[in-house]
């Protein structure tokens, strides 16, 4: 399909309709990755390892062991698996479906990928036509729009099935870490792949991976250190524990030596638009550091673009009902404005005190050239700041600036936006969070590595796992 | 009114509090009232003077149905033959589709056939079709009896409304149907194919309860 025969005004309206779609694609993919992430987490959650074979009579699910006669499960017809009665959905005795199962199918509703499925028997090629049709007809059309912007941190490029939608200009942003951190991140996966355990749910990519380092022997030789093996060695290049990285990093962090801002420990790794894959969009709600707190309530803001001076005005105003960030019913909250993607652009507001309620009335100016409002959204999070710096994320509204009607008198004044919520999963148990200091320091060593800073993240989750379950 | 639907459009699209998101097309001979039958859905407006739409065009709406959030994505195309490359390409990602027609236009119910036909050649194989006469309000103009769109409808297994988007005949009605459809389609498509729910089927039956039946519309 091309425009050609279009004229100009025409091939304008289509292209405006087309970075509209592309938007709302975004979001949505957003929103999926999300879901599918919470799935991967409650299977992960479930799965079997080599400390418990499969076949013992433990449910597949909680992991309570299951007696000979007396709740002694029953076999899911989704997974085959051992499964208590608890972890059962549905009715009836025959029409169960184990938790993971059930979750399973619930996403392939919520995503449509039961629609992608089914027309996949039709037509086997799996991306929409119009799809990429679509990006590609922006990306030629969109000259313009070759952003000069380069965020200082750009998100960490992964192949992942939303590759697709990165501009080629981000892998050749994610190359520049320095050497040093290269030979740390190669240590720290080589020595976290001998740790890692054989988990059912291992992504094939990831498998791909060891492959290709060729350490499968030593992996599986060496997959039974036990936990005081781990713990008992501490040289960062012999095989540190985790605490012991975890200090290490830190230390480099006061030093000031790789993103310099404090904050990208605790939020650097969320920042991230929408273009990462499923494994690396955890980080966010598993770390430590984040409480799981339920989103609720709005935000108050209004956007208008000041041509004048070039620059896009947020103004904003305040929230209504939100969360409690702890449970001291607390509740210090601002409001942080962030440009996706990239996070080179981050302003905050100021804290109030005590409020639920807060009223902010603070304007903000993003210097930006109109036209490279396309394909921007802006991201305003609210954030409990609780002591000791935590920080407790209490919801967030996502604005995408294109084709946003700024000249409308309407969104210039103020309205109320809904928070959503970042994540679902997260159950906040105190061993999820043990974990969670492991990948919270693996993104800020590497803020800009790609590939090999998910496949250590992951691990280091497998590894959390691990322990568990050996204990 | 207008600049009040259009802020409240964007808050929609970047809404990610929903529960399922279908995408919905509307195809038909061109000024059969198509994007009058879209904004009187989306916005609740209705404007007489006829615009033509240029390739494409869309809106977002959510709606809360069968205790689910549904959020549509319903695509509005060009009936002209022109811009026919670029609105077919579009065919593919769409679930369901309103087919439409003039009663006031015996061309434009005769093209049906074939805008089925391009249906059944660019979509999926269980693409959800309504059919729906569109400016059931000028019954003086008629020249499509009720009867025969009825007929042809039933000739090609699409359900049937007449509908009119200048007096709000039908209209929420059309959508509400058709995505009924839709989530009828869809516990299908998984139920069909999951061996998980087939395997079960095969176990006792006499002593399973019935499902509890599918909430269909009021039509």
């Amino acid at each position: 399909m091309d425009l050609t025969f279009l004229q100009t005004l025409e091939r304008e309206r289509v292209l405006e309709v087309l970075r509209r779609d592309k938007q709302l694609r975004t979001i949505e993919e957003d929103r999926i990755r999300r879901m599918k992430h919470d799935l991967q987490e409650l299977r992960r959650r479930g799965a079997k390892s080599f400390s418990r074979q499969y076949g013992e009579r433990t449910c597949a699910r909680c992991q309570r062991p299951l007696g000979k006669l007396w709740n002694s499960g029953a076999v899911c017809h989704g997974c085959s698996h051992r499964i208590c009665s608890k972890c059962r959905v549905g009715v009836g005795t025959a029409d169960w479906k184990c938790t993971v199962c059930h979750a399973y199918r619930d996403v392939k509703f919520r995503s449509g990928e039961w629609f992608l499925e089914e027309r996949a028997k039709k037509f086997p090629c799996t991306t929409d036509k119009y799809e990429v049709v679509g990006d590609k007809l922006l990306k030629t059309y969109n000259v313009l729009s070759h952003i000069s912007v380069v965020p200082p941190t750009p998100p960490p490029y992964l192949l992942s099935d939303y590759a697709f939608l990165s501009r080629p200009g981000d892998l050749k942003n994610s190359k520049p870490f320095t050497k040093s951190m290269e030979d740390l991140m190669v240590s720290f996966t080589s020595h976290i792949k001998k740790i890692s355990t054989s988990q059912n749910d291992v992504r094939g990519d990831l498998l791909s991976v060891d492959n290709r380092k060729g350490s499968c022997s030593t992996y599986s030789t060496q997959k039974s250190l036990s936990d005081t093996d781990i713990n008992k060695s501490s040289r960062l290049f012999k095989g540190p524990s985790l605490p012991n990285l975890f200090k290490k990093s830190k230390d480099s962090d006061q030093e000031g030596s790789s993103t310099g801002a404090e904050e990208e420990t605790s939020c650097g790794s969320e920042y991230s638009g929408g273009k990462r894959g499923s494994t690396c969009s955890s980080i966010s709600t598993d770390c430590g550091l984040f409480e799981g707190v339920g989103v609720a309530g709005e935000l108050e803001l209004a956007l208008s673009y000041n041509s004048d001076f070039s620059c896009l005005e947020i103004t904003v105003g305040s929230c209504r009902n939100l969360s409690h960030g702890d449970s001291k019913k607390k509740c210090h909250p601002y409001i942080k404005l962030c440009m996706l993607p990239g996070k080179s652009s981050k302003m905050k507001t100021t804290v109030k005190k005590n409020m639920t309620n807060p009223v902010y009335n603070e304007v903000f100016k993003f210097p930006i050239e109109r036209h490279l409002l396309r394909g921007k959204r802006l991201q305003a999070s609210v954030w409990h700041s609780g002591t000791l710096r935590r920080k407790v994320f209490l919801g967030e509204a996502l604005f995408p600036l294109d084709g946003w009607r700024f000249e409308d008198k309407n969104s210039q004044s103020f309205n109320w936006y809904p928070l959503c919520p970042k994540a679902q999963s997260s159950d906040g148990g105190a061993v999820e969070q043990d974990g969670g200091e492991a990948m919270l320091r693996v993104k800020f060593t590497s803020a800009e590595q790609g590939d090999l800073m998910q496949l250590s993240s992951f691990k280091s989750r497998q590894e959390k796992d691990t322990r568990r379950q050996i204990i | 009114m207008a600049s009040a639907t259009a802020t409240y459009g964007q808050k929609e699209s970047s809404d990610q509090n929903f529960d399922y998101m279908f995408k919905i097309l509307i195809i038909g001979n061109s000024s059969v009232g198509k994007t009058s039958f879209l904004f009187r859905y989306a916005d609740d407006s209705f404007t007489p003077a006829f615009v033509s739409t240029v390739g494409i065009d869309f809106k977002v709406k959510t709606i809360y149905r069968n205790d689910k959030r549904i959020k549509l994505q319903i695509w509005d195309t060009a009936g002209q033959e022109r811009y026919r490359t670029i609105t077919t390409a579009y065919y593919r990602g769409a679930m369901g589709f309103i087919l439409m027609y003039d009663i006031t236009n015996e061309e434009s119910f005769n093209a049906v056939q074939d805008w089925s036909t391009q249906i059944k050649t660019y979509s999926w194989d269980n693409a959800q079709v309504l059919l729906v006469g569109n400016k059931c309000d000028m019954e003086d103009e008629r020249v499509v009896a009720g009867e025969r769109g009825r007929q042809l409808s039933e000739h090609l297994g699409f359900e049937f409304f007449e509908a009119s988007a200048k007096d709000n005949i039908n209209v929420k009605q059309t959508f509400e149907r058709l995505v009924d459809i839709i989530c009828e389609k869809m516990s299908e498509s998984l139920d069909a194919g999951d061996p998980a729910v087939t395997g079960a089927k095969q176990g006792p039956q006499l002593t399973e309860q019935p499902a509890p039946p599918h909430q269909d519309c009021a039509c």
